[in-house]
């Protein structure tokens, strides 16, 4: 139920930046989503749909990119990704040695405006 | 007509929790946001600890409800200032529903601040409400699995509170395999058992919260 907040934050940043680049609809927002953050894409989508309504955004569409989980080994020093969100060992070499960097993103890319 | 935009979704939430947190530091008050499923014993376990905390530092509570000021009631019993916040619906406390409440309490007379979160293991972990750490609480009934099903809340927690511990000769839940994986996802995690029941392990969690207060550790 996080993406009700999540699809409400992203209206209001784009509403936001599209009038203040002086445009007066938006056409379309891409968002990049990573997967450890848990947001169910059609619970996110149908929370946007709802919100837009009445907004400069009415007819907008959002495109969704998941980002999967990556990280760095440093058993066996390669960069790995992964569509598990739980990461237990690196998936390459079974190494315990590793870090998480990637996965967290929940960020607004780029929107097309008119 | 293509804008780039490059913005964190959340960024309104976070800006927020940072002007939270700078009137948190002005006012000298340690805050613990507490974190766990419906029932895991969050209420319990802030009567425990306040009652073990009153006379030596001054507590106070943000109650986090969907409906009802029950827990509230419950707390205020302990003589301490409770500000009941009720979400309508909303699963987790943002912080912005913090900072609406922040005058509704005597803030400089405080030194401890404890949030207890809307019960779930998900949507609270999402968001930062301006706290200097997040604890999370699981009772021993909701399973052994829950680190690999809900990591993020593992993941962003200081401090991991096994409760009803007592009940552990009763159940087939493997605690070992809590702690283990719980670590894998955080090595940084401190982990505590205790049972609010029986009154059993209380004691070393407040005292370690108390010590991480007193040394103005901040993670």
């Amino acid at each position: 139920m996080h993406e009700a907040s999540i699809a409400q934050s992203i209206l209001d940043i784009a509403i936001r930046e599209c009038s203040r680049n002086g445009y007066e609809r938006i056409e379309r927002i891409k968002v990049e989503i990573g997967l450890l953050n848990s947001v169910h894409k059609d619970s996110l989508l149908f929370a946007f749909n709802a919100l837009k309504t009445n907004t400069i955004a009415e007819s907008a569409q959002l495109d969704i990119e998941e980002k999967p989980v990556g990280g760095h080994c440093n058993d066996c020093e390669r960069y790995f990704t992964t569509n598990d969100i739980f990461v237990f060992s690196c998936p390459l070499c079974g190494g315990m040695n590793f870090s998480i960097n990637q996965g967290r993103e929940l960020n607004i890319i780029e929107m097309e405006v008119k | 007509m293509k804008i780039r935009v490059a913005k964190k979704i959340l960024e309104a939430n976070d800006r927020i929790a940072l002007l939270n947190r700078e009137r948190f530091k002005k006012a000298g008050v340690f805050v613990v946001n507490i974190m766990s499923a419906p029932g895991a014993g969050k209420t319990s376990l802030l009567e425990k600890t306040i009652s073990r905390i009153n006379g030596k530092l001054r507590a106070g509570v943000i109650e986090g409800d969907i409906v009802g000021t029950e827990d509230a009631e419950r707390l205020e019993k302990l003589g301490i200032p409770v500000v009941q916040i009720n979400t309508q619906g909303a699963c987790h406390l943002d912080a912005n529903m913090i900072s609406e409440v922040l005058d509704d309490l005597p803030l400089n007379d405080l030194d401890m601040l404890f949030i207890e979160n809307v019960g779930n293991l998900v949507c609270p972990a999402e968001f930062n409400v301006g706290e200097d750490i997040k604890v999370m609480l699981l009772s021993i009934t909701e399973g052994d699995d829950k680190p690999s099903k809900y990591p993020l809340m593992f993941k962003e927690s200081s401090a991991l509170i096994l409760n009803k511990i007592d009940l552990a000769p009763y159940l087939d839940v493997n605690i070992e395999r809590i702690k283990r994986d719980s670590l894998k996802i955080n090595p940084e995690l401190k982990i505590f058992e205790v049972s609010c029941k029986k009154e059993e392990g209380i004691d070393d969690w407040v005292s370690w919260v108390i010590d991480l207060r007193d040394k103005g550790m901040k993670r």
